[in-house]
């Protein structure tokens, strides 16, 4: 008895939109990895492993959003394997999270691990950062930089052989010799060859600059330091999607300040005091001598723990209000735990929800500066939201 | 020519005492037969996680690294579907195969209640669930099926897919039988008393948390039916999990034997056989055994005792009558603690392996990072293949009592195992959002103490 629809033994008489289901759903998953990948980025955003994969294009990511949760198991599992070997033996280490010796897994039941997806950085960088906006960004328009390219727009007979276009060259050689009737490479002669030929090419857009201040005294521990280098990390990559060049100027200070490399800037650490202003004059001299406001949009941002020195807080008040017409924005971070007591800030004002110079700086009234505080890594997506949201215009 | 050939091992096998349902074969390329053993059956309703399965198969099948040769359906007639690319030979070890499988579909125990339509009744499920996505939303369909699928092994596959709900509250006469000494009584009983029946709900611990949240959470008739499609496939499914080991041995046992009589074979196809054979026993690696090869290793052990039993007078079942009885009454667990023998476990060289820590569970230390063997003991060994096998792979968590629309469950051996709390804390706000109420779930902490977890609403906590 074959009833009329039996797909058993007539699969063909399948309705269309139940056929490839495996395309359709795999799609779903895709479109499901973005979606946890954006429901996640508050912790992503501080993820090391996104931070330090310096140089490379695609970043491995866990994902918790994606597991499906039921009730299992938490011990490790057992299981039943073969070969010699005396019990006591040791047949191996357990790899990551315990569920998966070695090689293979035991029994045959589905491996359950965090489910890790491979992400190019730029679409990462590009989901993270695409509910955030330039503050101030309507500026630009008045102070668009062009600059030339060049661009391979031609190709002729003349040119210079630094130019040669090989593969067309080749090709018109074969032309030729096939029209004599052999068909096959050789007998090079001047009239094959092709050049490229380049045209300038005119672009308009914008610069901007980023001057990023970091306190590396004693008490700006390995962690304080990691907080700004992921604020700096993300904030980089968020200039690079609005403008073309992104000029980076690192600037490290104690008591003094230098102009230093990337790679020193993370890495160095100074013991002694704190003197702020000493990076904003580094910052300020540096600005008028490479990147004159009509010219750039420049942004500079200062992550300090607050231990700065209470009598220099007034000069690091004045500066910034003399750097604030120079800069798109001005913004200081500071980075506080409630558990370390601070010398400074233990002494003079323990309780104070304001170090000095934060206190210090909430004097200035002008929107371009923003100052925030944070004490936690989970904070920096809040951190970057309040730094980058769009703003009004401000009157000039 | 292949045609006819299936069609002489059919002959054979059936002159052997297979009894198999008629089986449609269908030759298949490699993505369609991807697609069919990522979602299990031919067509089933749609969800992300199939994706997933999917995905990563096809990536492997593209990657040369795994090969699916065959997949079988349990159903009437059978349906069977072979890879395209494969060679003859291959084809034909499937086709022999596969009439061990439909065989065992047919005759053992395990399967008699299993719904032989669902091959068309997924059909249908998938077009029932794609009319609620056009109507409720992709989200709130897949998000229900999310859930689902967390309960899906908490289900009591002996009761039955159209289930009664519990007899309601009642109260019943109960005759008192007068006792002999009764007057001595300084109360005399009644003769006539009356019971309550139905006060407690449960009336017993439950462990079919689904069928319970279909009848009793406050649900929408769609949403029952969601969750009712998922514990009918799972029902469905739950004999072949149940049944792995000694299924793949007899399959494997069947194609071995048809062609060893089979006489149709080319002298080079017997060597590829040969290689393809081989492959299908592999014994596995160090750290998992093959059920293949353990299933077949173990009937070939059975039929081999039996048969010198049979020849000394000690039993009236020769080896393959033997087999025949085994294969029609029994399931993994029996059968692996039946006839998984000392010698065998010598023989076979197994031994069970895990953390020889001696610390309670949940604590770390530098030796819980080694896998040791454990045991080379015949129990030992046999528990810990079943451990993974029991109760449908999941931990076995009961229904105790609602009061006041509270859920309270409880999960069974406390002392010795204990859940990840995480993975735990998330299905039972799972259950919450179809129960509606809170949810609490009497377990165990690492140390093996009783605690008990406990999930509300989120607009509870508010």
């Amino acid at each position: 008895m074959v009833q009329a629809n039996d797909y058993s033994t007539k699969p063909r008489a399948l309705p269309w939109e139940l056929r490839r289901r495996g395309l359709k759903d795999s799609l779903r998953h895709d479109q499901r990895v973005k979606e946890a990948i954006r429901k996640n980025l508050r912790e992503l955003i501080a993820e090391e492993a996104i931070i330090t994969s310096d140089g490379t294009k695609r970043v491995r990511i866990p994902l918790r959003y994606l597991d499906q949760y039921r009730f299992k198991y938490g011990q490790p599992p057992q299981g039943v394997g073969q070969g010699q070997g005396q019990p006591g033996d040791t047949l191996g280490q357990r790899t990551g999270n315990g569920n998966n010796p070695g090689d293979g897994q035991p029994g045959d039941q589905p491996g359950e691990h965090t489910y890790e997806v491979e992400v190019p950085l730029e679409e990462l960088a590009q989901m993270m950062l695409e509910d955030l906006a330039l503050p101030w960004l309507e500026e630009k328009s008045e102070r668009q930089v062009t600059t030339t390219s060049y661009r391979f727009t031609d190709i002729r007979r003349r040119g210079a052989f630094a130019n040669l276009d090989k593969r067309r060259t080749l090709l018109e050689n074969l032309k030729r010799n096939a029209a004599h009737g052999t068909p096959a490479v050789g007998h090079l002669r001047d009239e094959d060859l092709r050049f490229k030929v380049w045209d300038l090419h005119e672009e308009v857009h914008a610069n901007a600059a980023v001057y990023m201040l970091m306190d590396v005294s004693g008490s700006m521990t390995t962690s304080k330091k990691y907080i700004a280098k992921s604020f700096y990390f993300w904030m980089v990559r968020f200039l690079q999607l609005k403008y073309r060049k992104v000029e980076m100027v690192f600037i490290a200070h104690d008591t003094e300040a230098q102009v230093v490399s990337e790679q020193d800037f993370f890495g160095i650490s100074h013991g002694g005091g704190t003197r702020c202003s000493s990076a904003y004059q580094v910052a300020l001299a540096h600005l008028e001598q490479h990147h004159q406001t009509e010219r750039w949009n420049t942004y500079l941002f200062h992550f300090s723990d607050g231990d700065n020195l209470p009598d220099d807080n007034a000069t690091c008040k004045a500066l910034v209000e003399t750097l604030l017409p120079h800069c798109r924005m001005v913004g200081y971070g500071e980075i506080r735990y409630r558990d370390d007591a601070s010398f400074y800030g233990w002494i003079g004002q323990a309780d104070a929800a304001a170090s000095s110079l934060q206190y210090a700086l909430q004097g200035i009234t002008q929107p371009h500066f923003l100052s925030v505080t944070i004490t936690h890594k989970e904070e920096l997506w809040q951190v970057l939201q309040q730094f980058l949201q769009p703003r009004e215009t401000a009157h000039v | 020519m292949f045609e006819a050939r299936v069609a002489e091992l059919e002959v054979l096998a059936c002159d052997q005492g297979l009894d198999f349902f008629p089986v449609f074969f269908e030759v298949v390329p490699q993505d369609i037969m991807t697609e069919v053993a990522a979602y299990g059956l031919p067509t089933r309703a749609r969800h992300w996680s199939y994706g997933k399965v999917y995905q990563h198969q096809h990536l492997y099948g593209a990657m040369g690294l795994s090969k699916i040769y065959e997949i079988v359906l349990n159903s009437d007639p059978g349906l069977a579907f072979l890879l395209d690319s494969n060679p003859e030979i291959a084809n034909l070890l499937v086709t022999a195969h596969v009439f061990g499988h439909v065989d065992f579909f047919k005759n053992n125990l395990c399967f008699a209640d299993t719904n032989r339509h669902m091959v068309n009744d997924a059909v249908a499920h998938a077009l029932r669930i794609d009319a609620y996505i056009e109507r409720y939303g992709l989200e709130a369909v897949e998000h229900l099926m999310d859930i689902g699928f967390a309960l899906d092994r908490h289900i009591d596959p002996h009761t039955g897919l159209q289930r009664q709900p519990y007899p309601p509250r009642r109260i019943v006469e109960q005759e008192h039988r007068v006792l002999p000494y009764d007057d001595l009584m300084e109360t005399p009983t009644r003769s006539v008393t009356y019971a309550v029946e139905g006060e407690r709900f449960p009336p017993y611990p439950e462990r079919d948390l689904l069928w319970f949240l279909i009848t009793y959470a406050p649900l929408e008739g769609w949403q029952r039916d969601v969750l009712q499609i998922i514990r009918e496939e799972s029902s469905y499914f739950y004999p072949q999990f149940n049944t792995k080991i000694l299924n793949e041995g007899w399959a494997s046992y069947w194609h071995a034997e048809l062609f060893h009589l089979y006489e149709g074979v080319a002298p080079d196809e017997m060597i590829e056989f040969a290689r393809l054979h081989a492959g299908v026993v592999h014994p596995g690696g160090r750290f998992a055994v093959n059920p293949y090869y353990l299933g077949y290793s173990i009937l070939v052990d059975i039929e081999k005792r039996w048969d010198q039993m049979h020849a000394a007078g000690e039993t009236p079942l020769t080896g393959r009558e033997k087999l025949f009885e085994v294969r029609r009454t029994e399931d993994d667990l029996s059968f692996l603690r039946n006839y998984l023998t000392p010698d065998l476990v010598k023989r076979l060289n197994l031994f069970a392996y895990g953390s020889h820590c001696t610390h309670p569970p949940g604590q770390q230390c530098t030796q819980c990072q080694h896998m040791v063997i454990t045991s080379r003991v015949r129990d030992a060994v046999v528990e810990a293949l079943l451990a993974p096998r029991y109760n449908y792979g999941v931990p076995r968590i009961l229904i105790q009592e609602v009061t006041t629309n509270t859920l309270y469950l409880e999960r069974l051996d406390r002392t010795t195992t204990y859940l990840d709390r995480q993975y735990a804390t998330n299905t039972l706000t799972y259950m919450t959002e179809l129960w509606k109420q809170p949810v609490h779930l009497l377990t165990s902490d690492e140390r093996g103490q009783d605690t008990t977890l406990t999930a509300r609403l989120a607009s509870a906590v508010l």
